[in-house]
């Protein structure tokens, strides 16, 4: 407990260094934050390009809202991903590119990961502001999902840092995880409805039927990933205008709750010897 | 001796040398992990009190531990037995400028600087004036800190450090930054913090500095504790010990 009085204890700090990244990311460019913006315009037109226009992916309708745009759906799933991928590749050096600091002064080491996951937060409330703006013009009656979909953009929040707390405490012992990670990555992006739907895969998974004479199928497996419902989550919700299930939003809350209390839980052991250690 | 104000309790810090460090996964997999190390004592049961209102100082000659003391004392390390406990709020100052972010202005740096050290907003805004005077970069004060010299850089982050005002105050050897009217204006700003009834904690290898402004002094030596007491017989068998 009087660990967690410590990180509420340096609430100040934390937004002090949220600040830092925000404002220090963009100085001195012309287009300041609005390059943040760069990277997903760029991913929306190739894939729309390939996925959409080259491979003819079937057609998207959104169930109730009628939508039926691969561009908006694509954004809908990818804006969530690129969040997490950045959490990622930016929290599992949190702590090493911190070494400076962190053996001069001392302060809840934990808030080194936090502040960049709320920066990179800050960046993709400004991308989903956007993508709203955007349905709602092209026809998605989104606005009565915004605090549901606030909620979950916190929820998945929670998970992302999680994770990446613990990957960053993972990369003091192994100084190359980053790199695999950035593979690791690579293989997660694919392996998640983002380009193209579940049904796709659930099509070639009856194919195949149970897998090495189990009942286990490839669909069982494929959803095992968890970030695949936090996707069809937030497509329910932006895309479909619907309620997501009720299962799928208890696994998600399950593993935010799991995957940020195993983070705190890492840093309140490790904090100590985190200084001799890098 | 009931009024202290900073108690080292049988403090004993073990670091582990490696001959042999493995840190990347590859290696971990490809020859499975081989980080060989042997223990190494930095400190071993170093117990001491330091009084409230007194200037302790702690000497040694190069490796004997006294860094790796003052880190403790910093709750940098964290000693692998013993306690070290504190009345009041301890602030140290190991380097000056820690944490500055390049791009940022110095005024944003101010902030940014002293919630690293541990100060509220508040705090900042009402010794801003202050901390800003004290360093003499007011001109620059929009300027990105990268456009700083040296000098500039070590005085703003020594100033904002020297304004978190604790009860405690654990520091290295940062008299030394700047140049030597900003020496003399820092050495007067401990001083002014020493008559306040402050206490201080320092590592220096100046005796000269010891037997000026020290009221206790702790000797260590191989990470044992040679002697403990007044600054004027600690520093006597100290400089007996080095002829």
């Amino acid at each position: 407990m009087s660990y967690l009085s410590d990180i509420w204890g340096s609430r100040e700090l934390l937004q002090n260094l949220t600040n830092r990244e925000v404002r220090g990311k963009y100085r001195r460019t012309a287009l300041g934050q609005l390059w943040s913006l760069a990277n997903p315009i760029a991913a929306i037109l190739i894939y729309t390009f390939i996925f959409s226009f080259l491979f003819r992916l079937p057609a998207q309708v959104g169930d109730p809202s009628g939508l039926n745009n691969y561009a908006l759906w694509l954004v809908c799933g990818l804006l969530p991903w690129l969040f997490f991928n950045r959490v990622l590749t930016i929290g599992v050096d949190s702590l090493v590119a911190n070494a400076g600091l962190i053996q001069k002064v001392y302060f809840p080491r934990i808030v080194l990961p936090l502040s960049l996951a709320n920066a990179t937060l800050f960046t993709w409330l400004l991308e989903m502001g956007v993508l709203v703006v955007a349905l709602s013009l092209l026809g998605s009656f989104v606005l009565p999902w915004l605090p549901l979909l606030a909620v979950f953009m916190v929820v998945f929040a929670l998970f992302s840092v999680g994770v990446a707390m613990l990957l960053s405490i993972a990369n003091v012992y192994f100084r190359d995880l980053s790199y695999l990670l950035t593979i690791v990555l690579q293989f997660w992006f694919y392996l998640t409805p983002i380009l193209y739907p579940v049904d796709m895969v659930a099509t070639q998974s009856d194919r195949l039927g149970g897998l090495a004479g189990t009942s286990v199928t490839l669909l069982n497996l494929y959803q095992l990933n968890p970030v695949e419902g936090f996707i069809e989550i937030f497509r329910n919700l932006l895309y479909d205008n619907a309620m997501p299930e009720l299962s799928r939003i208890l696994i998600a809350l399950a593993w935010a709750v799991g995957a940020f209390g195993a983070g705190v839980w890492l840093y309140s052991k490790k904090e100590r010897q985190m200084a001799e250690l890098l | 001796m009931s009024n202290w104000a900073v108690r080292v309790s049988d403090v004993s810090k073990k670091f582990r040398l490696y001959h042999e460090r493995n840190q990347t996964l590859k290696s971990a997999i490809l020859r499975g992990r081989t980080s060989k190390h042997e223990d190494f004592w930095a400190l071993k049961n170093v117990s001491f009190d330091v009084i409230e209102g007194h200037t302790h100082g702690l000497i040694g000659s190069n490796g004997s531990g006294k860094s790796t003391l003052l880190k403790c004392l910093a709750k940098i390390y964290w000693p692998t037995s013993g306690s070290i406990d504190y009345r009041g709020r301890m602030a140290s100052l190991l380097e000056v400028g820690s944490g500055f972010h390049l791009e940022l202005s110095g005024r944003e740096n101010i902030y940014l600087n002293g919630s690293i050290l541990g100060m509220s907003k508040k705090e900042i805004d009402r010794k801003f004036d202050e901390i800003v005077d004290f360093s003499g970069v007011e001109q620059f004060l929009d300027q990105p800190v990268k456009n700083y010299s040296s000098g500039m850089y070590v005085r703003l982050g020594f100033s904002i450090a020297i304004h978190v005002d604790p009860d405690i105050l654990v520091v290295d050897e940062v008299l030394s930054v700047g140049d030597e009217g900003f020496q003399r204006k820092s050495f007067e700003k401990f001083l002014e913090f020493k008559k306040r009834g402050k206490t201080i904690i320092m590592v220096t290898h100046s005796m000269q500095v010891v037997e000026d402004i020290c009221d206790t002094v702790t000797w260590i030596e191989k990470g044992t504790m040679m002697a403990t007491g007044k600054a004027k017989s600690v520093v006597a068998s100290y400089k007996r010990s080095l002829d």
